[in-house]
């Protein structure tokens, strides 16, 4: 019965769902199916891009003609550098990627901690942490984020040193990403925990003596992890979409191109009005193709848990 | 009534933090204040370095006399000065760039709610028909794809390609114009791509939305009563399911606007167009902090005022908050 | 009783010789995905003016839908495939989507369960009483108001409640209004779908006592959709129980009610306690309603009916009149003398179905595994 947990829903049926039998339920949906294989794809690029184009070219080891269509040898064309497209977009597939995946477990983490503790306190500290919560859902985040950066970067200094394969000036990034959009996940977790707290078994676990902290891990946590899940879906496409952003103006790293920085380089050398379509257009259908696959993905798993919109009359 | 107040004192609590937060960022830029405001200044001596300190009361503690003052000009609308416009106060700078943002955004918007809603609604009314299948699944691309792809999608087809548009800015450099009109016209064709970019770009969220919203309405006991009465379709969508449908269409519009800032800068950012985005985009990459906060605290203030707004219209159309 | 007559003349094509509403062999399915579910099968009776038909029966055997198929309300993947609902001698099944909206709200009109929503919440009381004045009789908007305020004094609200909204009302009071606007119109029948369900008994009795007193000021013909005997027992003349898309047993209530001759009603009445009889417990009926989308052969109650016969697994029981009474049901076959059968025949199988525990009420949560 490992990895089996009880699903508790507001207004009531059990249900047991687990890793597996949640990843089968979207499986069977067409648009989960869809999805799933898209970000399948995708992961693999981004585990090991060396396997499938060698090694991240840069201006001194590239060797095709300059800002080059298409041509024999190089699908997918060049850019202003001699760089070889597919090379630069499989790379920053893993770029993009990865700081998609960190930003999001710090944004999940942060989001589901708060939510949890919000909702089970209540009184005070519930209404100062909403306060915060829904500052940071009504401000534009990324204007902060745009301060943020450079301020963090400055303290960070510069320099090489790397954090799970991406560079310093990428890291904060993430982090900045993840002070930026928790707000979101606190709130939809903090729902679920006010409604959990009414259940009668958390009762049952006061009455027996059980504190707040158990309570919260072994009853409550346990009831929300298939809500954290589904949320963290929307999260990582949410993160993979204000990285693009936030390279594309100008807090990318050149050195770690993501597919956000490869736009702006794009932008910068004018591609768009030179017509030369093939420098962003991989980066910019990888960049679709993700988060579609994210929105199917998502959408099937609202599908799995959320029966009311299943049932038509 | 009280549903008003209460907004309004959430909006007024809401930019205080805004105020509180901008001031944090200022005393938390890197190296000392002074030295960063007096830098590009050569050879600075520690007399200079002392009346900057003085001058910018960098000496009084920082609670409450630094951020009374801070609060105090904030208020005022005196945001301090540009580090790189010389001799600009922020608010001339920010006042100088605010315009066509406005414009662009305001019609981007309008534009796309009236389409959005209108394209969602029939989606919703007539489910599973051609408008629905072909509209869902161009809405769902749409709103995948980042504004400023589809901005870069559209400069690419209709720039230099066809011809049929400027790509660059908001008005011809340099160009001499016979009249108003003749101006007026060289500054809606520069408008053309960027604004059919960010109608494209939010077409999709509000069609989506609304969809949903709609399908939710007609399954509701009041829509079965209103089709008992005999009543025609047209009448029963106008008045019975949209007014409904609206509800939470308004509130994810409102939660929305906070999100779509990024998308706004960036559409700048790719049509050169010259307004609060290019203007945050030039600060940032030289390190222009003063005018990074103000940018900050206009769209702030901007879309906490457009938030209540969004509540006031939601308090009109929902007589059950009212209460 | 007095039957006041109808303020409206008649429709266009209408028989005044012909009763009220004749109903003959319904059937109405659903489409689901691959399968149909056969929710109505063949569903026959007749509506007199100023008559009260109750039609009773458990959860999904079928009642509401026969209803809403009288107008032909039902939701998209349904459709009437057979039968005809003939209204002053017009078949309305025949009807264009257009044509149909004719009769809608002004010959027969429909008051929903009184749950939150089925007022619109965003609209005044009488905004939306005034709509269907407005909209289908052609009123100005002056004498819409006038006649929205006498609708309200009807039912029993004060005039200067019209101006509050549906979550401002009592359930109470939210029920009435819709009643008041079901007789907006002036509907030959009002068909009331589980009218009193939601509402607790105090005020159900009100609302009944006000329906009834409505039908005899009015001369309204009444339909009432209910699982609660009681109510049918109290308002209506004649009641029809359905079992699972089929009509078991019609007649009047008196008849029906003191002398049940089908198995099913026997069961139903049993069920139902008697506070006035010697304690004992409840009966229940084993099993649960058949699958709609494989209905059995036979009588549809065969596997639960304590004195069903071989026959009754093979052959679908014919309805057969006695007087005022109409039953369905191999115990009384064609020729018969009709007498109520209350034991086992000797050929009888018995019910084949287990009695299967009701489903517990709320499941407790706990994290299994640990």
């Amino acid at each position: 019965m490992a990895g089996q947990v009880a699903l508790a829903r507001p207004g009531g049926a059990r249900r047991f769902v687990g890793a597996g039998s949640l990843l089968r339920a979207v499986l069977r949906r067409p648009e989960g199916l869809i999805g799933v294989i898209i970000l399948t794809f995708f992961a693999l690029l981004a585990i090991a891009p060396e396997l499938f184009v060698g090694p991240l070219q840069t201006a001194v080891t590239a060797k095709g003609p300059r800002l080059s269509p298409p041509i024999e040898g190089f699908p997918l064309g060049t850019d202003h550098l001699r760089r070889d497209m597919i090379n630069l977009t499989v790379h920053g597939a893993r770029v993009s990627m990865v700081i998609g995946l960190l930003a999001t477990v710090i944004t999940v983490l942060v989001g589901a901690v708060v939510g949890i503790v919000s909702g089970f306190a209540g009184g005070r500290l519930d209404g100062f942490l909403m306060r915060i919560t829904d500052f940071f859902l009504v401000i534009p985040t990324f204007v902060l984020a745009l301060i943020l950066t450079p301020i963090l970067r400055d303290l960070v200094g510069s320099g090489s040193r790397e954090v799970f394969g991406i560079r310093m000036t990428l890291v904060v990034i993430v982090v900045v990403i993840g002070i930026t959009s928790w707000s979101s996940t606190a709130r939809i977790i903090r729902s679920q925990t006010l409604s959990l707290k009414e259940r009668a078994f958390v009762d049952r676990a006061r009455v027996i003596g059980a504190g707040g902290g158990h309570i919260m891990r072994r009853h409550i946590l346990p009831n929300v992890i298939n809500l954290i899940v589904a949320n963290a879906v929307i999260v990582f496409a949410g993160a993979v979409l204000t990285e693009t952003f936030l390279s594309f103006v100008g807090l990318g790293d050149p050195l770690q191109p993501s597919w956000g920085q490869l736009l702006e380089s794009a932008r910068a050398i004018g591609a768009p009005g030179l017509g030369a379509w093939w420098y962003f257009v991989p980066p910019s259908a990888c960049i679709v193709l993700v988060v579609l696959a994210f929105t199917l993905v998502g959408s099937a798993l609202d599908d799995q848990l959320n029966p009311k919109r299943r049932e038509r009359r | 009534m009280s549903y008003l107040a209460r907004r309004l004192g959430s909006a007024l609590l809401t930019i205080a933090m805004i105020v509180i937060i901008n001031f944090i960022l200022f005393r938390a830029m890197p190296g000392s204040p002074e030295r960063v405001i007096l830098r590009g200044t050569p050879n600075v001596t520690t007399a200079q370095l002392n009346a900057a300190r003085e001058r910018w009361g960098l000496n009084d503690p920082i609670f409450p006399d630094q951020f009374g003052a801070f609060v105090v000009a904030t208020v005022r609308g005196d945001l301090g000065y540009s580090f790189v416009a010389r001799g600009q106060t922020v608010g001339q700078v920010i006042g100088q760039r605010i315009w066509p943002t406005v414009i662009l955004f305001g019609l981007g918007e309008i534009i796309a709610i009236a389409a959005g809603l209108a394209l969602g609604a029939i989606s919703g009314w007539r489910r599973g028909g051609i408008i629905d299948q072909v509209g869902n699944g161009i809405s769902l691309v749409l709103y995948s794809t980042p504004y400023f792809i589809i901005g870069m999608a559209l400069l690419l087809i209709f720039g230099p390609g066809l011809g049929w548009f400027p790509t660059f800015g908001m008005l011809e450099a340099g160009a001499r114009y016979t009249d108003i009109l003749d101006r007026l016209g060289d500054f809606l064709a520069h408008l053309a791509l960027p604004l059919t970019t960010v109608a494209l770009g939010l077409i999709g969220q509000y069609a989506i939305v609304m969809r949903s919203s709609i399908i939710e309405t007609l399954s509701e006991d009041y829509v079965t009563t209103a089709r008992a009465m005999g009543l025609r379709d047209g009448r029963i969508l106008r008045r019975h399911a949209l007014p409904n449908a609206l509800l939470p269409t308004v509130t994810l519009i409102a939660i929305n606007l906070g999100y779509i800032v990024a998308g706004a800068i960036t559409v700048e950012v790719v049509f050169n167009w010259p307004g609060l985005g290019t203007l945050a985009v030039e600060a940032l990459e030289a390190r222009d902090y003063p005018v990074l906060q103000g940018v900050f605290l206009v769209l702030g203030v901007s879309v906490v005022l457009a938030n209540l707004v969004a509540d006031l219209i939601y308090g009109v159309l929902d007589p059950r908050v009212r209460s | 009783m007095t039957v006041a007559s109808r303020r409206q003349s008649l429709p266009k094509l209408a028989d005044p010789s012909a009763p009220l509403l004749v109903v003959e062999d319904l059937k109405t399915h659903f489409s689901l995905g691959a399968e149909t579910v056969h929710a109505v099968d063949g569903i026959s009776f007749t509506l007199n003016h100023g008559e009260a038909l109750g039609i009773a029966g458990e959860s999904g055997c079928g009642k509401t839908t026969t209803a809403l198929s009288l107008i032909r309300l039902l939701p998209s993947n349904a459709s009437i495939v057979d039968g005809s609902v003939r209204l002053y001698g017009i078949d309305l099944v025949t009807k264009s989507a257009n044509a149909l909206r004719r009769y809608r709200w002004r010959e027969v009109s429909i008051v929903f369960q009184g749950a939150m929503n089925a007022l619109n919440p965003v609209h005044r009381l009488r905004d939306q009483i005034v709509e269907p004045l407005t909209e289908r009789l052609g009123m100005s908007e002056k004498e819409a108001r006038k006649r929205a305020g006498e609708l309200l004094e009807l039912v029993g609200i004060p005039k200067k409640r019209g101006g509050a909204y549906p979550h401002e009302l009592s359930g109470g009071m939210r029920q009435r209004a819709m009643i008041a606007m079901a007789l907006a119109c002036d509907p030959a029948i009002v068909i009331g779908d589980e009218p009193t369900t939601a509402l607790d008994v105090m005020i159900q009795a009100q609302i009944l006592a006000l329906l009834e007193d409505l039908r005899h000021k009015l001369g309204l013909s009444l339909i009432l959709i209910t699982h609660d005997l009681s109510v049918i027992a109290e308002t209506c003349d004649r009641v029809l129980i359905m079992y699972a898309g089929r009509v078991a047993e019609e007649g009047t209530v008196d008849e029906v009610f003191r002398r049940p001759r089908h198995p099913y009603t026997q069961k139903l009445l049993a069920a139902f306690p008697n506070i006035r009889a010697d304690r004992r417990t409840l009966d229940v009926i084993p099993g649960s309603p058949p699958d709609l989308r494989h209905p059995p052969p036979g009588c549809r109650f065969a596997p639960r009916c304590p004195f069903a016969m071989e026959v009754c697994t093979e052959v679908v029981p014919p309805e057969v009149t006695f007087g005022q009474v109409r039953v369905a049901c191999h115990l009384y076959p064609p020729g018969s003398d009709g007498v109520q059968v209350t034991t086992a025949p000797p050929n009888a199988i018995g019910a084949t179905v287990p009695l299967v525990e009701p489903p517990p009420a709320e499941p407790p949560l706990e994290v299994a595994g640990g």
